[in-house]
């Protein structure tokens, strides 16, 4: 009795996933995005996180005009698959429609879009352990290296070669964060009563420098520096889902 | 009683017989250059009183290429003979034209003006500048429905006329719509003294149609022109010069192929000037007015206004359009839009696509959005409902955005992780990989110690004969201490022969006292022949003392020499 109710259970998980999973799609196709956000939340955080759920989060959370919610959705979607095809015209649109400002990307961050940062980190090390064991299997046998092995040596440096300016981009594009609150100013100073410099947006994507005194030194997409408070942004690189700005810390 | 009768056939006769009409034309010159201004006059003599004359160029045919206009006529009241006077400019072509048989309608009766013939010919010394001549501008190309060509007749003064007035302008164009923009205007300095009047011709039919312009102006003989006269005061002393175009003029349709969406009927070649916004910092809810400018050379006024879509952002709603001036080259369209979020936000694309007629292209056109603030909060839900009140109820298709369709379910086998955490900072990886290549460095290092020393077996050799000599060290030490002399010597000796075999690569049975000294020159061979004599006393008779003999620490600080010995 017992295992035929596992069974059962088994089998009925994944449907009550997959109706979920449509009923969040049919909220947000007939215009109830609220509820859209809330069934692809629950859906991340029972199932995880993936490019596509983040990113259709996103659309939902642009939708009810909460920029910065859907920029921190499709920023991350993008770390997970940085061709999502959802979350680029997310980002686009939000860029060219919605007013963000989303710092130019260079071409070393180009290049590491190509692919995620985890991938560019198993293909470096892939390629380095190659290299490492050209060098040392013939050494261990105390025999000279092979052509085969030669070419495999290349082969295996040039693909690390290829890897460093990933590696480096994907550094770079993890140091970057989404302005949760609207109105900020940017300080001039890490202190509360800064002298505000300029206004950013909520939504605006800033790369950051360096904290200090509960704040964060940003660079914003027009080369302004300044300091914003730590709870003002988010930063891209986190857990799936937006953090709730407005729950009470714990006492 | 016959010579009455005689008299009244005479006079029935006179009366019966026909009224013969005399009409006589000179050509002034008989043969003209192409082109040439020339003079026509006809002179008709009846037998009775004409009368004023009627219409009288109406029915007059000039062949094609000839400009011929009425320019003066003399018909007194109580006469039976009339003058008239034509201006006329040959054609350009050369051989003989015709003038066909035409009437001349007076009062009292009709005369039929025989055909008249014109020669011309290039043989005539003719020059053109010197006349007053009228050109016509307009594009020698195809031209396009709804295109708006501008032209201009050009009156150029020559060197012995200037053209003081113009006339009568007479357009025949079916298939175009013609209007004259400016009359009378002068020429610009570099095309010399004259006058221009300008139009607009707008082609509204495809198809080949012809288009014929006449008009006459008014061109004085000499320097006349530098004394003009007043405006409103009759120059007599001017001459007419008629002036007359025909040209086939082929207009198409605007190419469907290449053809954009976004296409509303420009011809011509434009630039998005910009847009302009009633307010910048609207809050949200508030209309605001956005004008595009549009300026350049074309058909402005025939511009649908470009459709400009609302989205998440910004509501949009028709607008009245208020246009410029003409003069000006610009058109503006007005929308009003409505924001819907707060915060920094791009106005909504305005584009449009223009036909160049010159190079048979189409070109996009895109107003630069412009940023603005928006304050104010947004509603909790925003609907995408479309604000256009013609729209129907139903069935309308929702805004196009900018955002895709979600599609949560897809999935890709390569790009898969959390967004949390990369690989690098996951723990374990960076330690993994540093005792994984500590461990390669660790076995690199243990062969090639080992290939070295299997490549040098001497430095083994050498370290075992150093053992050996320290062993043989400590027992002759020990033996020394006994007081075992033959002992003594037996370990001296060993520890000797361990250390120069391991320097000669030999046996260490094999060495004698002659190796010892190669290895260690300068040892006392006379203490070296004793140590082996004792150490090997049971080998050979006994025999005497040698000086020195006997010194056992002179014979320890030998073997501690070689021991020392690199």
């Amino acid at each position: 009795m017992k295992t035929f109710a596992l069974l059962l259970f088994c089998w009925l998980a994944p449907l009550a996933a997959a109706g979920t999973a449509a009923s969040a799609e049919q909220a947000y196709a007939r215009g109830d995005y609220a509820e859209a956000v809330e069934r692809w939340s629950a859906e991340i955080r029972s199932e995880g996180v993936t490019a596509a759920r983040l990113a259709a989060l996103g659309n939902a959370e642009w939708r009810l005009g909460r920029k910065g919610r859907a920029m921190v959705c499709w920023e991350r979607a993008r770390l997970i698959d940085p061709r999502d095809p959802v979350a680029l015209a997310g980002l686009r649109h939000a860029h060219d429609v919605g007013g963000v400002e989303r710092p130019q990307a260079s071409a070393v961050e180009e290049y590491a879009a190509f692919l995620t940062a985890d991938l560019w980190l198993l293909l470096s090390v892939a390629a380095f352990w190659t290299t490492v064991l050209c060098v040392a299997v013939p050494r261990l046998r105390r025999r000279p290296a092979g052509e085969v092995n030669q070419w495999t040596r290349v082969g295996a440096l040039t693909v690390l070669a290829l890897c460093a300016p990933g590696l480096w981009g994907g550094r770079v594009l993890d140091a970057r964060a989404v302005v949760r609150r609207p109105d900020v100013s940017l300080r001039l100073t890490p202190t509360q009563f800064g002298e505000p410099l300029r206004g950013v947006a909520e939504g605006d994507v800033v790369r950051t420098e360096r904290p200090f005194n509960g704040h964060m030194r940003v660079r914003t997409a027009d080369g302004k520096t300044g300091w914003l408070r730590a709870g003002e942004i988010e930063t891209v690189r986190g857990p799936g889902l937006p953090a709730d700005l407005d729950q009470k810390a714990a006492p | 009683m016959g010579r009455l009768l005689a008299v009244c056939v005479g006079l029935a006769l006179g009366l019966l017989a026909r009224a013969e009409d005399r009409v006589s034309w000179e050509i002034t010159p008989r043969v003209t250059a192409p082109g040439q201004p020339f003079r026509l006059q006809i002179v008709v003599e009846s037998d009775v009183v004409l009368g004023a004359g009627q219409f009288i160029s109406r029915e007059i045919k000039p062949p094609r290429g000839m400009a011929l206009r009425l320019s003066g006529q003399i018909i007194r009241p109580d006469s039976n003979e009339a003058t008239f006077n034509f201006s006329g400019v040959a054609p350009e072509q050369l051989g003989e034209h015709v003038i066909p048989t035409f009437n001349l309608r007076f009062t009292r009766k009709a005369v039929v003006v025989p055909e008249i013939r014109l020669r011309v010919s290039d043989q005539v010394t003719y020059r053109r500048e010197a006349q007053a001549r009228a050109e016509l501008v307009l594009p020698d190309r195809v031209l396009f429905v709804g295109e708006l060509v501008r032209g201009a007749i050009r009156m150029r003064g020559g060197e012995d006329e200037t053209v003081v007035a113009s006339y009568g302008l007479e357009s025949l164009a079916e298939g175009f719509s013609m209007a004259v923009t400016a009359e009378r205007q002068s020429l610009p300095d570099e095309l010399g003294q004259g006058l221009q009047t300008t139009f607009d011709l707008t082609p509204i039919r495809e198809g080949v149609g012809e288009f014929s312009l006449n008009g006459i102006m008014l061109v004085q003989p000499g320097e006349a022109w530098l004394k003009m006269p007043e405006p409103g005061t009759l120059n007599q002393g001017g001459r007419d010069r008629p002036f007359t175009f025909r040209r086939l003029l082929t207009v198409a349709h605007v190419p469907e192929r290449g053809r954009p969406p976004e296409w509303n009927g420009a011809i011509g070649r434009f630039v998005a000037e910009g847009l302009q916004v009633s307010k910048e910092e609207p809050e949200v809810g508030e209309p605001i007015r956005l004008r595009a400018i549009l300026i350049g050379e074309g058909n402005l006024d025939r511009i649908l206004p470009p459709d400009v879509r609302g989205d998440e952002t910004w509501d949009v709603l028709p607008a009245t359009e208020r246009r410029q001036n003409r003069a000006e080259d610009q058109r503006m369209f007005v929308y009003t839009l409505v924001p819907r979020l707060p915060g920094k936000l791009r106005t909504p694309p305005v584009r449009l696509a223009a036909f160049d007629p010159t190079t048979k292209t189409f070109s996009r056109l895109e107003f630069t959005p412009l940023e603005l603030t928006v304050t104010g909060n947004a509603p909790a839900q925003v609907d995408l409902v479309t604000a256009d009140p013609a729209a129907p109820a139903a069935g309308q298709p929702k805004p196009v955005t900018g955002l895709a369709t979600p599609a949560p379910n897809r999935s890709s086998p390569f790009f898969r992780g959390s967004p949390a955490t990369s690989l690098g900072d996951a723990a374990g990886f960076w330690p993994a990989n540093a005792a994984a290549l500590g461990l390669v460095v660790a076995a690199m290092t243990v062969t090639g110690v080992l290939g070295y020393l299997a490549a040098h077996p001497e430095i083994r050799r050498r370290r075992r004969a150093r053992a050996a000599m320290r062993a043989a060290l400590a027992e002759a030490e020990a033996c020394r201490g006994r007081g075992d002399a033959r002992g003594f010597a037996v370990a001296v000796v060993r520890g000797l022969q361990a250390g120069v075999a391991a320097r000669l690569v030999a046996e260490e049975q094999a060495m004698t006292q002659s190796d010892v000294e190669r290895v260690l020159p300068g040892a006392d061979r006379a203490r070296l022949d004793d140590l082996f004599l004792r150490a090997h006393a049971d080998r050979f008779a006994p025999a005497a003392p040698a000086a020195g003999a006997g010194d056992a620490a002179a014979d320890l600080a030998l073997l501690r020499r070689l021991l020392a010995t690199r």
